[in-house]
């Protein structure tokens, strides 16, 4: 099923004729381009706290984005409905950008028969709502009864059914059917006078049928709840520049920021990136080959179209150390002279596309983790983060632990406090001299923001050794 | 802007006639919002985008028995608010009761305020915006020759209106503009590149600062910025912009806030009437400020906003209780449904913080989500300036700042004269003891 095809483009009449009609009226003659994108999104969530279910939510957002673009020029505007005339009137809109010309004529190619990473479906539907509530009552319950320090248990689940239809100058018609669900779990315990917590979660491209029920809630709520008690025991870290060993999977959070931003096609066009210009030079140590992957079955982070209906791929950016190439959107890529390479994504219809990441990993090297850890005389050992930030003009970045050890004599200690991390994105995975076998992907909940607009995301890495980094502990 | 009120008024008919046919055993509230607007940014003086905007969304929340349902929709049709609504009442049935749930108690809600002096409708001819960011960018690279690359000049204009509906007869609507004008410039120096920006934002837009005062300050900043170094770990004062204050107040105003409190996930329960900040230090929430921007007259819940201290000679007066919060703590609402201009101050401002300082870093720039709202520890990355004997002697980058906010908020030492007033927060820099500087 798709939603635009099935319900809007019948309810509003809108033939192929008319969209013909928006789009020529989108793109005079002195415009390169312009493409039409459709969206009607239903999101719903649902979150205990305190031991009850006391709220739920329900969202439907929907409209067409219009957007002319000519050269580097771009004229954006939407309609936040599907009537046609005031799709015209959005069309009309959004050529500004140039003095007006003749109306191109434009015809519409024949719907694109897509790759699907996941089943056109609405996750929203699997389910009573009723389910969802027992399902989290129960897991409420599950942890109240592991541990009498249990002070605070949060849960929530949330569900996304996205449909689009992207129509483009190029002939382009695509519809998708974007599924979306996230569990998260967050505890807090209490010791005297002390509160930490601990949280997890997860998800991906499928519907509620695969957490309702299933063993993956109680594997995160036993996985927050270790977590907050690592956190009780914490100490106060060092501050300061030392050996850090990552651990596989989530801190992966460490390439997203040091070096994803840094590469996306926008940022290296405008030469505004610390790693404009490096393409064929050493960035990371040999041992790094980093891709981002768009075409993982049924992640976060995967699409089986971009937002500008290019196929997503599976694209190098760093092999064994050399810089390969940028993300890319359509804009970009043309202003550039070189493909797409499907990372076009935008938040919703009512924002412009821009290059952005999807699934960003390193890929598996030789060593052992054990060994790995063995090797470090003094420095700690991260495991797991909260989020993280970069300048990509001067690539300076950060990422926060919320779990981490100090390592003595190539032995794992007592847990330390979380703290942030920081450092330079080109230089850091010089710095890497260690890359572990036990690649691991996150687990889905990863959000990244760009000039105000989110998209989920995904991370991953094995377990990596970077000889220095700066930490920000508080002890001296 | 007659038509915009023929609207509202319009939207008001529909919504209480759509009440007047729903089931009367369920309590209904509309939280209603339309903003028109758009975006303008140039960058090498040639206009690279121009967005439109006119959004529109209605949230509806319901409630019978205690129990609660909310949904929302960006199409303003009777046959979409009729599914919203229809979504809430099946999702509230769903939902467990709980005795704090509810419309607030009517004395706490009227529909009649004083004139908030937030709203400047202008007609702006878009030729005179692109010149004006044009304007804003070249003046950026005009001031100094080591400004080399830009990411543009950007206008924003948008004008609101929001309005709030309950089944017990609470309403309210109010408008307001925002304006704003920003820059960022690029410089570089060895091959390595910095950027910093400046921006204006206001409800009105002859009180916007000058494109060229904008372009110039962006241009100073990024040029203040080259040749940053890292230094050595040290514990040492910092004293902070009024952007970073205003960032590590946002942090105490959030552990404050009464859902933080209720779910116990705050460094600070159990603080009210307890010192959190030295004695002359004051924190006053004013909703009414002129050309404030977060002045408004009523919370999201339509909950009158009330002027009142939160810091009173260090002391913590109240937390930030919307209904629901202030039903589960056994207190009193204080409109923080939303939460309005915040203004910080001392007893003893004082103008030279930097100059009077001997040794130590000034803090301009902070990254990352370090914050723990549970623990109060504090680390988070950061860019700044060293200081010695009352003088920048260069910048310093890499480095991360590292507390805890009980801590550091009782370190305080002194508040600047700086206050911007740009933001929700108006704040002076902040001068705090014993922060630990992580280097190399």
């Amino acid at each position: 099923m798709n939603f635009i095809k099935d319900h809007i483009i019948s309810s509003y009449d809108l033939s192929d004729g008319k969209l013909e009609n928006v789009l020529s009226a989108a793109c005079p003659t002195n415009i390169d381009f312009a493409d039409l994108y459709f969206q009607y999104t239903n999101s719903e969530s649902w979150q205990l706290e305190d031991g009850i279910v006391k709220n739920g939510s329900s969202n439907i957002d929907s409209g067409v984005g219009i957007r002319s673009v000519s050269g580097d020029k771009t004229g954006f505007s939407y309609s936040n409905n599907f009537q046609y005339e005031n799709l015209l009137s959005a069309a009309n809109t959004s050529k500004c950008i140039v003095n007006s010309g003749q109306d191109k004529e434009i015809k519409i190619g024949t719907e694109k028969d897509i790759r699907r990473l996941y089943e056109p479906i609405s996750p929203l539907n699997y389910k009573e709502d009723n389910a969802k509530v027992e399902f989290l009552k129960d897991i409420d319950k599950y942890i109240r009864s592991k541990d009498n320090r249990v002070d605070q248990v949060i849960v929530s689940l949330a569900g996304v059914y996205d449909s689009i239809l992207i129509l483009n100058t190029d002939g382009i018609k695509a519809f998708d059917d974007r599924p979306l669900v996230r569990f998260s779990v967050m505890v807090i315990l209490k010791v005297g006078d002390r509160r930490e917590r601990g949280s997890a979660g997860g998800g991906g491209r499928y519907t509620y049928e695969e957490i309702i029920g299933k063993k993956f809630g109680y594997e995160f709520a036993d996985e927050a709840l270790r977590q907050a008690t690592v956190n009780l025991e914490a100490v106060d870290g060092k501050a300061g520049a030392m050996t850090v060993v990552l651990g596989p999977g989530w801190p992966g959070v460490l390439l997203h920021e040091a070096i994803g931003h840094g590469l996306e096609g926008d940022f290296n066009r405008k030469k505004t990136s610390a790693f404009s210009d490096l393409i064929g030079k050493q960035v990371a140590s040999n041992q790094c080959t980093i891709v981002d992957d768009g075409t993982i079955s049924k992640r976060r982070g995967s699409l089986s179209i971009d937002d500008e209906g290019c196929e997503t791929k599976c694209n190098t950016l760093i092999e064994n150390g050399i810089l390969k190439g940028y993300m890319q959107d359509k804009i970009n890529s043309k202003l550039m002279n070189v493909d797409p390479t499907g990372n076009g994504r935008r938040e919703s219809y009512a924002c412009l596309p821009m290059p952005r990441m999807t699934n960003t990993f390193m890929l598996p090297g030789e060593y052992n983790p054990k060994e790995i850890i063995e090797s470090v005389q003094d420095g700690i050992y991260a495991v797991n983060f909260s989020g993280g930030q970069v300048d990509i003009t001067n690539g300076q970045f950060v990422f926060t632990a919320s779990e981490a050890y100090t390592i003595k004599k190539g032995k794992i200690q007592e847990p330390i406090k979380g703290m942030t991390l920081i450092g330079n994105g080109p230089e850091v995975l010089k710095k890497v001299s260690m890359v572990g076998n036990d690649l691991k992907l996150d687990d889905g909940v990863g959000t990244c923001g760009k000039d105000g607009q989110s998209v989920p995301v995904g991370v991953g890495q094995p377990t990596l050794k970077i000889d220095e980094i700066t930490v920000g502990g508080t002890q001296v | 802007m007659k038509n915009k009120d023929n609207s509202i008024s319009d939207y008001k008919n529909k919504l209480q006639k759509i009440i007047n046919k729903l089931d009367s055993k369920f309590d209904y509230e509309f939280n209603m919002s339309l903003s028109d607007g758009y975006s303008v940014t140039s960058r090498f003086s040639e206009v690279e985008n121009i967005e439109y905007h006119q959004d529109m969304a209605l949230n509806v929340s319901v409630y019978k028995d205690y129990q609660k349902g909310s949904a929302s929709t960006n199409d303003l049709s009777e046959k979409s608010i009729q599914q919203a609504i229809e979504k809430a009442q099946n999702i509230s049935i769903n939902t467990q009761a709980d005795d704090c749930q509810g419309l607030p108690e009517s004395q706490y809600t009227t529909q009649k305020w004083e004139d908030m002096d937030i709203y400047y409708p202008k007609t702006l001819d878009i030729k005179n915006i692109i010149d004006l960011t044009k304007d804003c960018e070249s003046s950026a690279f005009q001031k100094d020759k080591r400004v080399t690359n830009s990411e543009g000049s950007s206008f924003t204009f948008s004008d609101n209106t929001h309005m709030i509906l309950n089944s017990n007869g609470a309403y309210g609507t109010f408008d307001s503009t925002d304006y704003s004008l920003s820059c960022i410039a690029l410089a570089e120096q060895n091959k390595l590149m910095e950027r910093d920006y400046w921006y204006s934002s206001t409800r009105d837009y002859d009180a916007l600062e000058s494109s060229k005062h904008i372009g110039e300050k962006a241009a100073e900043r990024v040029i203040a910025r080259l040749g940053a170094k890292t230094i050595k770990t040290r514990v040492c004062p910092v004293l902070f912009s009024p952007e970073m204050t205003s960032s590590l107040i946002s942090s105490f105003l959030s552990a404050i806030n009464g859902s933080s409190i209720y779910k116990k996930s705050s460094f600070l329960i159990d603080k009210i009437d307890k010192k959190i900040f030295p004695d002359f230090v004051n924190i006053q929430e004013d909703p009414s400020l002129s050309n404030g921007s977060a002045t408004r007259p009523y919370d999201s819940e339509g909950v009158l906003t009330q002027k009142k201290d939160i810091i009173k000679d260090g002391i913590l007066k109240t937390y930030l209780l919307d209904t629901y919060a202030a039903r589960k703590l056994k207190s009193k609402c204080t409109g923080n449904g939303v939460l309005t201009n915040i203004l910080v101050s001392s007893k003893k401002p004082e103008a030279n913080l930097l100059q009077n300082m001997t040794d130590g870093l000034y803090i301009t720039d902070m990254m990352g989500s370090g914050a723990n709202s549970l623990t109060g520890d504090y680390s988070r990355g950061a860019f700044g300036y060293l200081i010695k004997n009352g003088e920048i002697q260069y910048p310093v980058t890499e480095i991360t700042v590292a507390s805890n906010l009980l801590q550091m908020f009782e370190n305080i030492v002194s508040l600047g004269d700086d206050v911007d007033n740009r933001n929700r927060i108006r704040t002076g820099s902040m001068l705090i003891d014993n922060i630990t500087i992580g280097g190399t």
